[in-house]
């Protein structure tokens, strides 16, 4: 795995850009960048179903969501970048791992959210009959991707060989 | 006196070796101020892109009400920041890069302040070309402050301390 990672990373330009002066501090900025935009969106549509600036139309702050997903793909897009360059630090580090779990959970509740209840969410004169089902979701996704914060900045405490994973 | 030594008695304070030597008071501070910075900026972010043009059919003030959680993230921010300058007093003092991030931020609450002031509340209020030239340089300045915030930790010329993470 790290092979293959480190081999990618080579051929495709990033490891020498990373390894530049600049490289790694330039996708770090992005990185979090990506972060703001997903927590001004996705954390804000979030905060609404969860009862917080009630005279919004959900429907309508549905519309901000597409710039999360941007910034989401911005973090998808470094954060390979930063696995592919440095792999032995990343794939055996526990906040890495905890991150991606919060990632997997928040993407799994999106998913039901979306399969379940988004329609009755976005429709006003239904919004009242998922009011609950829409607020635990909420709670989790907004949980899930503060988690994802966290565990991102415990990266440099936890790293590898310090602090191996449990299971490595 | 000079400045240096100055820094270096605020480094062999109490306080400042606390932050420098306990995991958890400098990554708790780390985590927190990252967690705030995410809630601000995200806020601004919205509010800007709206004045923009974005989800035009969102109301303003309605959207100005998550300024309340704004000025919580923004006070979080100010406290871990202060714990972490107390950490390495020296190595952010030292360097042009940390006072680029605090005027930028400074300018940016600025504007987030002026924004809130104009909108919150205020439903009749329409939006016009001095709102939307704040919103653009409101985004330009957390996106400043954000890779400043970033490039600090590479471009420091002075780490007086002796302990480091």
């Amino acid at each position: 795995m790290i092979d293959f990672l480190l081999n990618f990373s080579q051929t495709t330009g990033i490891y020498t850009f990373m390894n530049s002066s600049w490289g790694w501090p330039i996708a770090e900025s992005i990185h979090f960048f990506g972060l703001c935009l997903l927590i001004g969106t996705v954390g804000l549509f979030d905060l609404r179903m969860m009862g917080f600036a009630n005279e919004i139309s959900l429907s309508e702050l549905h519309r901000l969501i597409p710039i999360g997903v941007v910034g989401y793909l911005l973090n998808v897009i470094t954060g390979t970048m930063f696995l592919s360059t440095a792999p032995d630090q990343y794939l055996y580090n526990p906040a890495v791992q905890s991150k991606l779990f919060f990632m997997l959970i928040a993407g799994i509740n999106m998913m039901f959210f979306y399969a379940t209840t988004a329609a009755e969410v976005k429709s006003e004169a239904r919004a009242s009959r998922v009011i609950l089902r829409a607020k635990i979701m909420a709670a989790i996704s907004l949980s899930c991707w503060c988690a994802v914060i966290v565990c991102g900045r415990l990266i440099t405490y936890y790293r590898p060989p310090y602090h191996w994973c449990l299971w490595c | 006196m000079d400045k240096l030594e100055t820094l270096a008695r605020l480094e062999e304070t109490p306080l400042s070796i606390l932050m420098r030597e306990s995991g958890i008071a400098f990554f708790s501070s780390l985590t927190l101020h990252s967690l705030g910075m995410a809630f601000v900026v995200g806020i601004n972010f919205a509010v800007a892109l709206r004045l923009i043009g974005f989800a035009p059919r969102i109301e303003i003030a309605a959207l100005s009400r998550f300024y309340v959680i704004h000025w919580y993230a923004a006070a979080l921010i100010f406290i871990s920041g202060t714990a972490l300058l107390l950490a390495y007093p020296a190595k952010a003092l030292t360097n042009p890069v940390f006072y680029i991030k605090l005027c930028a931020v400074v300018i940016a609450l600025l504007i987030s302040r002026r924004i809130q002031s104009t909108f919150s509340n205020k439903p009749e209020v329409s939006i016009d070309s001095v709102s939307i030239k704040l919103a653009y340089l409101s985004i330009a300045l957390w996106v400043i402050t954000l890779t400043a915030g970033r490039f600090l930790a590479y471009t420091h010329s002075t780490l007086l301390a002796s302990r480091f993470y």
